[in-house]
């Protein structure tokens, strides 16, 4: 094309062209292919510059506005990614539910010894009368050495074979000391006798078939104990979880 | 293709001519998901499959503005056909032959193929429209980005410092040169198929 091509070309775009030289143009373009394809593509031209910089600002604009979106878009698609569970989350998951299952085992499930024996203090000392081997027994018991005090009660009861107090103590001993058969014995004789231990006997004997895990023996001396007995709420509360 | 109706997804398309965000992101929200997994299941990963997208929005957001883009399929087939062409031509690039192109992804909508047809045509004039202009001497560039930007050519002459006619005569002979120079470039040829 001929440079004054290109200045017909600019003149007919912008509506400046004489008419004359309009039908000149025109009926070129439909006999000259080549004119008519450097014409399309000045026209081309012509729109990708106007939109290019009579709309830059725009152009810019929305650009950055894409852009915007785009990238918050992406950055909430990777979120999860990064926040991926990490391996050792799950050994502190197993952990927590460990700990939970603990606490729930302590709750719902079978009650254990431990959970129920809490022998008071023992007074054994009376006033006039002190024994030095009493005294012993009574510190050795308190201070949960049930070895020791076993052996001092088994010595006081050589001495004082009728007193059921010392026998009752002797057979808790026994009982922390596992030696279940004796101690059931010995509770057994107490509460078969008219005494006001019976019914400590028959709680602490509970608490013996409970350690040693006879949950129907338990229940059956559990049952036994009557309203009245000191222990008669705790033989309820240990009822209701043996049930 | 002006005789065909247009589509109401017609919308995403004016959304974007105005700049409107709540339609850019609307248009994430709705048809990135599936661009996104196509990259993924074909070698790539999210951070290119967001380059093809936003580079596909900014050709329809030219299309629209400069030749008044008119959608006559939905805008799903459409978006996600450009997308995946983008992608393919990327992957052919670098040569990469790990590409599975599963066809029945394909829209069978003709008018979808044949818009997504143009839109890809339009982007390869755009590029090389950009490409030469590149080339353009200073003086060409300045007085063409002048005389698009300011709309009186009296303006225009003043700022450049040159005479009216002048500049008008110059305004011709640089879309000229810029229309010649497209026109010899090798990549034209394919373009004019």
């Amino acid at each position: 094309m001929q440079e004054q091509d290109y200045i017909t070309f600019e003149a007919y775009l912008s509506r400046a062209l004489p008419l004359e030289e309009q039908m000149a143009f025109q009926k070129r373009l439909q006999e000259d292919e080549a004119y008519k394809l450097a014409f399309e593509t000045y026209k081309e031209a012509s729109g990708f510059l106007e939109h290019n910089f009579k709309n830059e600002e725009k152009n810019k604009a929305f650009k950055a506005n894409l852009e915007k979106v785009s990238k918050s878009y992406f950055n909430k698609q990777e979120a999860p990614k990064a926040k991926r569970i990490q391996p050792w989350y799950y050994s502190v998951a197993i952990a927590a539910i460990l700990v939970i299952g603990f606490f729930i085992k302590q709750q719902f499930s079978s009650p254990v010894y431990s959970d129920f024996a809490n022998y008071e203090t023992i007074s054994l000392t009376v006033r006039g009368t002190q024994s030095n081997m009493l005294n012993k027994a009574e510190t050795a018991f308190n201070a949960k050495n049930y070895k020791d005090a076993e052996a001092y009660f088994t010595a006081l009861i050589k001495l004082d074979s009728n007193n059921l107090e010392l026998q009752l103590y002797q057979a808790v001993s026994l009982v922390e000391l596992d030696a279940f058969k004796e101690a059931d014995a010995i509770f057994m004789k107490i509460i078969n006798s008219p005494s006001v231990y019976n019914n400590k006997a028959k709680w602490y004997l509970a608490l013996s078939k409970l350690k040693q895990e006879d949950t129907n023996a338990c229940l059956n001396v559990l049952q036994s104990i009557p309203e009245d007995a000191d222990d008669y709420k705790q033989a309820q509360k240990l009822i209701k979880k043996l049930d | 293709m002006s005789q065909k109706k247009i589509h109401e997804d017609q919308k995403y398309i004016d959304g974007l001519v105005q700049n409107n965000a709540f339609i850019i992101q609307a248009i994430y929200d709705k048809f990135a998901p599936k661009v996104v997994n196509y990259i993924k299941q074909n070698s790539g990963d999210a951070s290119r499959a967001q380059d093809v997208i936003q580079e596909t929005i900014i050709t329809i957001y030219n299309q629209a503005n400069e030749k008044g883009l008119q959608l006559t399929c939905p805008f799903d087939a459409y978006f996600f056909l450009l997308c995946k062409r983008k992608w393919l031509n990327q992957l052919k690039k670098t040569g990469n032959k790990e590409v599975t192109i599963n066809e029945e992804v394909l829209s069978k909508d003709d008018d979808a193929q044949e818009l997504a047809f143009e839109t890809s045509l339009f982007e390869q004039q755009h590029n090389l429209f950009t490409e030469m202009f590149q080339k353009l001497g200073k003086a060409c560039k300045d007085l063409l980005k002048a005389s698009f930007k300011i709309k009186s050519m009296e303006e225009v002459a003043k700022s450049l410092g040159v005479s009216y006619a002048y500049a008008r005569k110059k305004k011709s002979l640089c879309i000229g040169k810029l229309t010649k120079m497209v026109q010899e470039s090798p990549a034209y040829n394919n373009l004019k198929s």
